[in-house]
């Protein structure tokens, strides 16, 4: 309950800040700027496993944010997830300019040029490295509601669909991450994800 | 195990497994923000926005362009018969019929020099164009001289700006009226 409010007091600075840039603040672009980069950077990291295309994509954002912050209205959804929504088109549209979608990456981890080992814990590179892998419908939902903790309802908007789109988007894509992320494990690590796996799966 | 009770137990490892990428990613920072380039990058899309909005009025209020282009051709027209009168000695206001022969010849066929403009020069290039002006652009006092349009040419060079005019025959003797009634 505390969360949520404080949630709707950040949302409701942010809707000033952007009311205010579309009035020509210079000050309220800066703090808006300060205050949700590295969302958009952490979103972008989490589609894209490049920090370097994560900058971009907040440049980006941030210049749409200073031609269309006028267009934003508080009715249709939260501040967060109107910058989300920015984010996630020009997240697409850049994916689909580098060719990146899932269905064109080769199969080979360590084949993908311009990836970044970007944690230091291998599981939790793997795990990245697998969601990185899941069609692009399943990776948004996942990296929105699992990494980024927006609200079903939030997720909704910015991906512009109905709430049982993104819960089904979120079931399937979760239960192909799973699948992804055993395939991957060295076998060391196999036995360690869960008892059916130790049943099913037999290490060489 | 049934199906959906293995996916159950997948999905619950990888809940513990996405909890962990969830803290590690929140430790993944932006590179910090430099104020000058963001304050810059504010003030080149303000600058750009502001243009583009100019533009578009501009474009909005499509009659406004014909209207001042056609504002500074009658303005022109205007300084031309200026000019016009001053040259021409005129010592008795004669009737239409009788319009001096000599006043129509200097603006008949060649081409008279605007006196504001700049001079003529041989090896620049020049436009000629034809516009419709009424006479009434040439009286001062509204009613003394008739109604109606009398067609003109147009020297324009490369700037923009009018050199020069020429007149038809029978519009010259018009003009030449016209100017008479201005003095």
């Amino acid at each position: 309950m505390a969360r949520m409010a404080q949630s709707d007091e950040e949302d409701r600075v942010d809707a000033r800040l952007l009311a205010e840039i579309a009035a020509g603040s210079e000050q309220a672009f800066v703090e808006l700027y300060r205050r949700r980069h590295n969302d958009i950077y952490r979103f972008a990291v989490a589609m894209a496993r490049s920090r370097s295309f994560a900058q971009d994509v907040v440049q980006e954002v941030f210049l749409n944010v200073l031609e269309n912050a006028g267009r934003f209205d508080r009715a249709k959804g939260s501040a967060r997830a109107w910058l989300c929504g920015c984010a996630r088109h020009l997240t697409l549209d850049r994916l689909r300019l580098e060719r990146r979608w899932t269905d064109e990456l080769p199969a080979d981890d360590s084949a993908q040029d311009g990836d970044e080992r970007l944690f230091a814990d291998q599981r939790i590179e793997r795990l990245q490295a697998a969601l990185a892998r899941l069609p692009v419908e399943y990776r948004e939902a996942l990296v929105l509601v699992d990494l980024q903790e927006l609200g079903y309802a939030e997720a909704a908007v910015v991906l512009d669909c109905p709430i049982g789109t993104v819960r089904s988007r979120l079931h399937r894509g979760r239960l192909a991450l799973a699948a992804m992320f055993e395939e991957r494990a060295p076998c060391a690590e196999r036995a360690d994800v869960g008892a059916p796996l130790q049943a099913r799966e037999v290490c060489p | 195990m049934t199906d959906s009770q293995h996916d159950k137990l997948k999905l619950q490892g990888l809940q513990v497994e996405l909890a962990q990428l969830r803290a590690a990613l929140r430790a993944v920072e932006a590179p910090a923000p430099n104020e000058a380039a963001l304050r810059a990058q504010f003030r080149e899309a303000v600058r750009r926005k502001a243009i583009e909005e100019a533009m578009v009025s501009r474009g909005g209020g499509s009659w406004r362009l014909p209207l001042a282009a056609a504002a500074t051709v009658v303005l022109a027209i205007g300084v031309a018969i200026g000019a016009l009168v001053l040259r021409v000695e005129r010592p008795v206001p004669e009737p239409l019929a009788a319009t001096s022969p000599e006043a129509a010849s200097v603006a008949v066929g060649a081409f008279q020099p605007l006196s504001s403009a700049p001079r003529l020069s041989p090896s620049s290039s020049y436009s000629v164009v034809r516009v419709r002006i009424p006479l009434s652009a040439f009286a001062v006092v509204p009613g003394t001289v008739q109604d109606g349009t009398i067609e003109a040419d147009l020297l324009v060079g490369e700037d923009g700006l009018a050199r020069g005019i020429r007149f038809d025959e029978a519009d010259a003797a018009l003009v030449s009226v016209a100017a008479q009634s201005r003095q």
